[in-house]
């Protein structure tokens, strides 16, 4: 897989590059979310080999609104997110930004109550409110069906995209996920919705992320994408790390006792060359943290 | 001599009418302040409440209307004992409204004044006294004309999103020049949402809100602050209470009739013919005359008396055709159709259904400030004539949002009562309806689940129906059909807000259910 993905680049059709050593993904079970995030990159070959010195990053968490607090598994969990801000500064990034464009309240809240903005700022990263201005009009020549779409410029300009999605229930995409997270960096949303798979992968082919952390800390079963129910909500302790999202994709569907090609975007994603999700074929990492 | 004493005495006097000016600019400014802070996450309630409670006509009309005494509302006495005090300085020093329309007053009149019979300063007694007799029946409808209500609603619905719209033009033309970007971003990210909403609010009609101020303006032209002379209930009130004022304009030994003061009294307050002395109920305390006065004659003495009562003040007769008149609009208001049936989208903010809210409401818009979709409009015709710009909640132009309850804290009177974010999010506002016309898996059979997507009731007032039907393509396929948990449901909106069905949503949301549905 390519590191610090430059934005022009066309996706190559070929799926995952050789991995060099490393596995293609890294599941981290029973731990503190901290310790997951840091022990399964560590496994993956350390943040390093995505987040380059004077690199600038953007974390882009699930901060789907701001009606409730973490423990309901609507948004990213706030030390998984506060982890990979860390990491990355430790590699040497040059700022960390995080941010997503909620769709039910205002970002400045969405930040607070999610809890994320409080483990950002303590790990030394920048919440950043995605400004109305600065989605641009932008073509995606590769693309099947998604053939232009606004997008926040940021995330096509940064150095790297660190996608960190919470895993859960919806509907019409049946989970959200890695690819299903990429959503919030567009303003657009009710043009995703028909055709949904194949509009994501072809978002994914313009934004591809260096890394993808499915946050499973705790997943969200039914009444998705909003939540609002403890009973919803099974703690797993679980975080998967991958370059490729659509493997990241494809294992978490597995949590949810989910096979990869129920998933609509995960066969579009497949079928587009953006990754593997023939799991049987991976080299997986599965590693458990604590006691 | 006597000229260099003379300007030396006048420079002294302009002292008091700038100091004056430095005031009023000081209680607009603190005006808009409080108005900017009044948003979810701004100031304290209290703080932002702070004019409407120092508005004694408010504070008085929604004690009789609704009979309940709120603590906040004894702020009013102190407009009430500067007034008895001072006479007017309410209306010369204070008022945000009778500033601006100083400020934007014509710079120099030109020939004579064709200025309104004095008889016309009685229109703001007869207000006065509708409103408060209107108010004993529990009616507010008249409050849309309080000043301050006037200059708040104003702000809130139509300067302020003009202004928001302004600007947002301005920034998005300017962005297209690639050095300005880091600034305009910064600009932008400073903005919102301190000063304006995060993404831009619509309010319907928003230029006839402003009509009506710029008609205001306008009248100055017909005489200087036409308003506050002939119209203003406040002013009306104010001017009753300052026939007692213990401090009162008049002239003393020295002047020379030379009318200077009272061609500079912008009230036209002064009367030759009671010696130059102005009638304290008129009065705003603006020092013009002082200033002007070439022979340092006005002086202000105190009295414990009431000034003399003046034609146009109110008498028996005006009295009872403010009466009659107020009988009538109630009994009017009353055999409206909106009495007997809600109108279908009447929509109100969480909680001022069943809190009296035409008894309470005092038309100031402030919830429409706070609310951060810009769901909470003045109604036009949701609430009848009675509750015309009472709020409303319009789910196609905002939703209430889930993680807010905003309006219950700014509205300065509680008629949205200040609901816990809790107990707002289980409040039942309204109920919402498919309409299996337009709605995307009923008309057109296929996938949408918007609504049930955007709920956020934790078990989803909407649920899905997954169905088997033939496509156009004569496919089979499967579609999920949303429909409504009438038991979940709190009337929130979002549905409606966020459905992709261009034009009318394919759902809906209505006045909530009586008891017995």
């Amino acid at each position: 897989m390519p590191t610090a993905t430059p934005v022009a680049t066309v996706v190559p059709p070929t799926p995952a590059a050789p991995a060099r050593g490393y596995p293609d993904l890294v599941v981290a079970r029973g731990g503190e979310p901290e310790e997951l995030v840091r022990r399964a990159l560590a496994a993956l070959g350390g943040m390093e080999r995505f987040v380059k010195r004077g690199d600038d990053v953007i974390v882009k968490p699930n901060i789907c609104n701001a009606y409730h607090t973490y423990e309901y598994a609507s948004t990213t969990n706030p030390w998984v997110v506060g982890a990979l801000v860390r990491l990355a500064l430790e590699a040497g990034a040059r700022r960390v930004r995080v941010m997503d464009y909620p769709f039910g309240g205002s970002p400045e809240e969405a930040y607070v109550r999610s809890g994320i903005q409080e483990q950002v700022k303590a790990a030394g990263g920048q919440m950043e409110i995605m400004s109305g201005l600065r989605f641009i009009k932008t073509k995606i020549p590769q693309a099947q069906s998604l053939r232009e779409c606004e997008i926040y410029e940021d995330v096509l300009k940064a150095d790297v995209v660190i996608n960190v999605s919470i895993a859960k229930h919806h509907n019409l995409a049946r989970l959200t996920l890695g690819m299903k997270n990429l959503m919030g960096v567009i303003r657009d949303r009710p043009a995703l919705h028909s055709n949904l798979g194949q509009r994501l992968a072809d978002l994914t082919g313009r934004i591809r992320p260096a890394l993808t952390v499915v946050d499973a800390v705790r997943i969200l079963v039914a009444n998705g994408p909003t939540g609002g129910n403890l009973d919803d909500v099974k703690k797993l302790d679980t975080v998967i790390v991958s370059p490729d999202i659509v493997a990241a994709d494809a294992y978490a569907a597995t949590l949810f006792g989910l096979q990869p090609n129920d998933l609509a975007y995960v066969r579009a994603g497949t079928a587009a060359g953006l990754g593997r999700s023939d799991l049987q074929h991976l080299t997986i990492e599965e590693l458990t943290v604590g006691a | 001599m006597a000229p260099r004493t003379d300007h030396a005495t006048a420079r002294a006097r302009r002292r008091w009418t700038r100091l004056r000016q430095a005031v009023q600019y000081l209680a607009l400014i603190a005006f808009v302040a409080l108005f900017l802070g009044a948003r979810r996450g701004g100031w304290p309630a209290d703080v932002v409440n702070l004019p409407m409670r120092l508005d004694p006509l408010a504070m008085l009309a929604h004690l009789l209307a609704s009979r309940t005494w709120l603590a906040g509302s004894a702020l009013a006495l102190l407009t009430i004992g500067l007034t008895i005090a001072l006479g007017r300085a309410w209306c010369g020093w204070l008022c945000p409204l009778g500033t601006a329309l100083d400020i934007l007053s014509p710079r120099r009149r030109r020939g004579p004044r064709a200025a309104p019979a004095d008889a016309w300063r009685a229109v703001k007694y007869g207000l006065l006294l509708a409103i408060l007799i209107a108010a004993l029946f529990a009616n507010l409808t008249l409050l849309i004309f309080d000043p301050l209500t006037i200059l708040y609603r104003t702000l809130s619905v139509s300067i302020w999103p003009a202004l928001d719209q302004v600007v947002t033009g301005a920034e998005v033309a300017l962005y297209r020049l690639a050095p300005l970007r880091p600034a305009l971003s910064a600009l932008d990210g400073w903005l919102r949402p301190k000063v304006f909403p995060f993404e831009p609010v619509f309010y319907r009609y928003a230029p006839l809100y402003a009509g009506l101020f710029i008609g205001l303006v306008l009248l100055n032209w017909a005489a200087p602050r036409f308003w506050c002379r002939y119209l203003c209930p406040l002013g009306g009130l104010l001017g009753l209470l300052s026939k007692g004022a213990i401090v009162r304009r008049e002239t003393g030994a020295g002047c020379k009739e030379c009318q200077a003061c009272a061609r500079v009294c912008p009230m036209d307050a002064i009367r030759p013919e009671q010696g130059y002395a102005s009638d304290p109920g008129e009065c705003t305390m603006c020092l013009e005359c002082l200033a002007a006065c070439p022979a340092n004659a006005v002086r202000f003495p105190a009295h414990l008396s009431l000034a003399r009562w003046s034609p146009y003040d109110p008498n028996r007769r005006q009295a009872l055709v403010a009466l009659g008149a107020a009988l009538a609009g109630i009994g009017l208001f009353r055999s409206d159709a909106a009495a007997r049936r809600d109108h279908p989208h009447l929509i109100r903010p969480p909680g001022a259904r069943e809190n009296d809210l035409l008894a309470k409401c005092i038309r100031c818009a402030a919830c429409s400030r706070a609310c951060p979709t810009g769901a909470i409009q003045p109604a036009w015709t949701e609430a009848g004539l009675e509750g015309f710009w009472t709020p409303v909640l319009v789910p196609r132009l905002g939703y209430c949002d889930y993680s807010c309850n905003a309006c219950g804290q700014v509205c300065p009177v509680q008629a949205i009562p200040p609901l816990s974010l809790a107990a707002k999010r289980e409040r039942v506002i309204g109920q919402a309806y498919i309409n299996q016309n337009r709605c995307l898996p009923w008309a057109e059979r296929r996938d949408c689940i918007v609504c049930e997507e955007m709920c956020p009731v934790p078990n989803k007032a909407i649920q899905l129906e997954k169905v088997e039907v033939r496509n156009g393509d004569g496919e089979l396929v499967t579609v999920q059909r949303p429909y409504v948990v009438r038991d979940r449901r709190i009337g929130c909106g979002i549905c409606e807000y966020k459905c992709p069905v261009s034009g009318e949503a394919a759902i809906r949301v209505y006045v909530p259910g009586g008891g017995t549905l």
